[in-house]
């Protein structure tokens, strides 16, 4: 082989090499995510309990507390909205009186799956489960490949396609604003947990009085949601995909 | 018999323009990612629930052409064909630059560009597909790229023992691809026999391209091209598209024949943009009338096996279409047993879209799709000129 040959062929394989070396520094295994201690979060397993029947069909308190406890944009264009809590409605095949008697109002959100597919997909683990069971994405490692939107059965995962507003009406200045080209769901108010308030919806709620959404510990015998959930009628949606979710329904 | 490879000259008019055009395209497409890198993604087509698009389409499709083009390369690495090793080094060149172009195609689709460079190396996640194929796409262009020097050097242990590896990665390259879509819990989605369906239209696929691509660059450098050569060629395609078609037809007979997914199959089958393109584009167009062409007396003349060749390309782009499009604006059934009703209008800032959803690319998108085959082209026409790569004939040495 000739001298020339040889340096066309070593710079060709430069030229076309030099982009893809980065595949060896991908195989340096990640060792895990390190938690800022707020609260000890071990043994707590957190989940929620909505009651569709207590719930009123004119009511958007809990809509309208999120939005602005979570500074969630609000474009007013379908395709690129986000909603980390949002309402369908839904009907059961059954022929009663009253239509009304056989709709339910469900408010859909994230449902902090046990075994969460987004967090299972996320090539960056920006997407993950806290030791209290809450699923969060970390809005300053997410890449924006959408993934965790295609993995998600219950279409709970919002993309920020848009730059947050600059001129808020009501900017919580307590938390941040995105930018745009990170995902996003809902994250039970974990800021809230942690200082041991309830999350904003479902203090919202109880402001209305309808008393319709509970939040606290499923691991704690004493608590609310624990009991609901024990006395049984309480359901989650599609458990027949594994992902356990810990969202429950009454009255759906 | 001796095959000696020779570098186009690359000075006429015609060559220039090429050079000129795809540098064009290649601007389009950096002006376009950067606009979206400042504004957001929301400039292409797709929406919170159809949340993949075209570059996720076309990133599959590139990946499957380099698959198909590293097979006809291992016809003389693997299976010591010698009657083909004057394509050999063209084959590898491609499968390096095809999956180059699947690799871009990703990066421009990510949301926040900055961070697709840093993040993914450091917190790899074993779990992701989306995290091990990139992996495994690097490790290929790597290996590509050794291929091709041992053919470049005329190096044979290299050749055979890089070949080996090479096309036995490329195979698990293009099931951990089929992966990312039939290892995800979607109706539409959640598929076993999708991994290998994607391997066989990849191969499909790419025996078809470069069929095309041989012919016409052949033509143009006045090079002399057995035609017994790439008919032997469209027979192999042949049985890929053979081996598709039956694994499309048993995946879409057990999601009708299943009571829980029939109603996801008729959706898939039938509505929408998605339905035509599975019918005329991918079975019709992609591969039926090809098996026709293949199998009649035109299928022994050069120009049937062209034509099935170029069918098949674009066939096998409507099959990555209905791969990735149908499984999205088809809606997940939350509500088993139950009807989703009309919310009353004056909460409709409170919804989203529940039901089946649209998608329709932008033109900012499709220029960062020309973009995209812009760079690989720009990579193609100067690698022929200042690399060693075509062959100064291909004939059917006589026995």
């Amino acid at each position: 082989m000739k001298r020339r040959d040889f340096l066309t062929a070593a710079g060709g394989t430069a030229l076309f090499g030099g982009a893809t070396v980065v595949g060896v520094p991908m195989m340096v295994p990640y060792t895990g995510i390190e938690l800022r201690e707020v609260t000890d979060l071990t043994g707590r397993r957190m989940g929620m309990v909505i009651d569709l029947i207590r719930c009123k069909n004119e009511c958007t308190a809990c809509l309208d507390a999120c939005r602005k406890e979570n500074n969630v944009a609000y474009h007013g264009e379908k395709d690129w909205d986000l909603h980390l809590i949002r309402r369908v409605d839904v009907a059961r095949k059954v022929s009663v009186e009253h239509e009304e008697e056989r709709r339910r109002k469900v408010l859909l959100m994230c449902f902090h799956c046990e075994n969460p597919p987004c967090a299972q997909v996320c090539p960056v683990q920006a997407t993950y489960k806290r030791e209290d069971g809450i699923v969060i994405v970390d809005a300053h490692r997410c890449i924006g490949c959408r993934y965790c939107m295609i993995a998600c059965p219950y279409q709970s995962r919002f993309f920020n396609y848009k730059h947050n507003p600059k001129d808020w009406d009501e900017l919580n200045k307590e938390r941040p604003t995105r930018s745009h080209g990170v995902t996003e769901s809902c994250t039970m108010c974990a800021h809230r947990i942690d200082i041991g308030k309830e999350p904003a919806c479902v203090e919202a709620c109880n402001k209305v009085g309808a008393h319709a959404m509970h939040c606290g510990d499923l691991n704690d015998a004493d608590s609310e949601v624990s009991k609901l959930v024990a006395a049984g009628g309480a359901m989650r949606l599609r458990e027949d995909l594994g992902t356990e979710p810990k969202v429950f329904y009454l009255g759906l | 018999m001796e095959h000696k490879f020779k570098a186009i000259q690359g000075t006429s008019r015609g060559y220039w323009t090429l050079v000129a055009v795809l540098a064009l395209f290649t601007a389009a497409g950096f002006i376009s990612t950067y606009l979206m890198f400042l504004h957001g993604v929301y400039l292409t087509g797709m929406t919170n629930r159809a949340a993949w698009g075209l570059q996720i389409i076309l990133a599959i499709y590139y990946i499957g052409l380099s698959a198909g083009s590293l097979i006809v390369s291992g016809l003389y690495g693997v299976f010591g064909k010698l009657d083909y090793k004057p394509f050999a080094r063209l084959a590898a060149f491609l499968a390096m630059l095809f999956l180059i172009a699947g690799l871009l195609s990703i990066t421009t689709d990510q949301g926040r560009l900055e961070r697709f460079f840093v993040e993914p190396f450091v917190h790899f996640n074993l779990w992701s597909m989306f995290s091990i194929n990139p992996g495994l796409y690097g490790g290929h262009i790597f290996l590509c790229i050794i291929y091709l020097f041992a053919l470049l050097r005329e190096m044979p242990w290299l050749t055979k023992v890089s070949a080996y590896v090479v096309v036995g990665w490329a195979i698990v390259v293009h099931t951990g691809t089929g992966a990312i879509f039939g290892f995800t819990p979607r109706e539409l989605y959640t598929s076993p026999l999708l991994p290998p369906s994607f391997v066989a239209a990849a191969l499909a696929s790419g025996a078809g391209f470069i069929i095309c691509l041989l012919v016409g660059l052949f033509k143009l450098t006045k090079r002399h091209l057995d035609d017994q050569l790439v008919i032997w060629l469209g027979r192999l395609m042949a049985v890929f598209i053979i081996v598709v078609l039956y694994l499309i037809l048993v995946e879409n007979l057990h999601r009708y024949y299943m009571i829980g997914s029939r109603e996801a199959a008729l959706h898939y089958l039938f509505e929408g943009f998605h339905g035509l393109l599975f019918w005329a584009g991918m079975l019709l167009i992609g591969f039926i009338i090809p098996l026709i062409i293949l199998f009649s007396p035109k299928g022994q003349t050069i120009k049937g096996v062209v034509v099935a060749g170029a069918m098949v390309v674009f066939g096998v782009l409507c099959e990555r279409y209905v791969i990735v499009i149908p499984g999205l604006v088809h809606p997940a059934d939350l509500f088993p047993g139950m009807e989703i009703v009309d919310t009353p209008a004056q909460f409709a800032a409170y919804t989203a879209v529940e039901g089946v959803a649209t998608y329709t690319p932008t033109f900012l998108e499709i220029l960062q799709a020309f973009g995209v085959f812009g760079v690989v082209g720009l990579m193609f026409t100067l690698g022929i000129k200042f690399m060693p790569i075509l062959p100064t004939e291909a004939r059917v040495p006589e026995r």
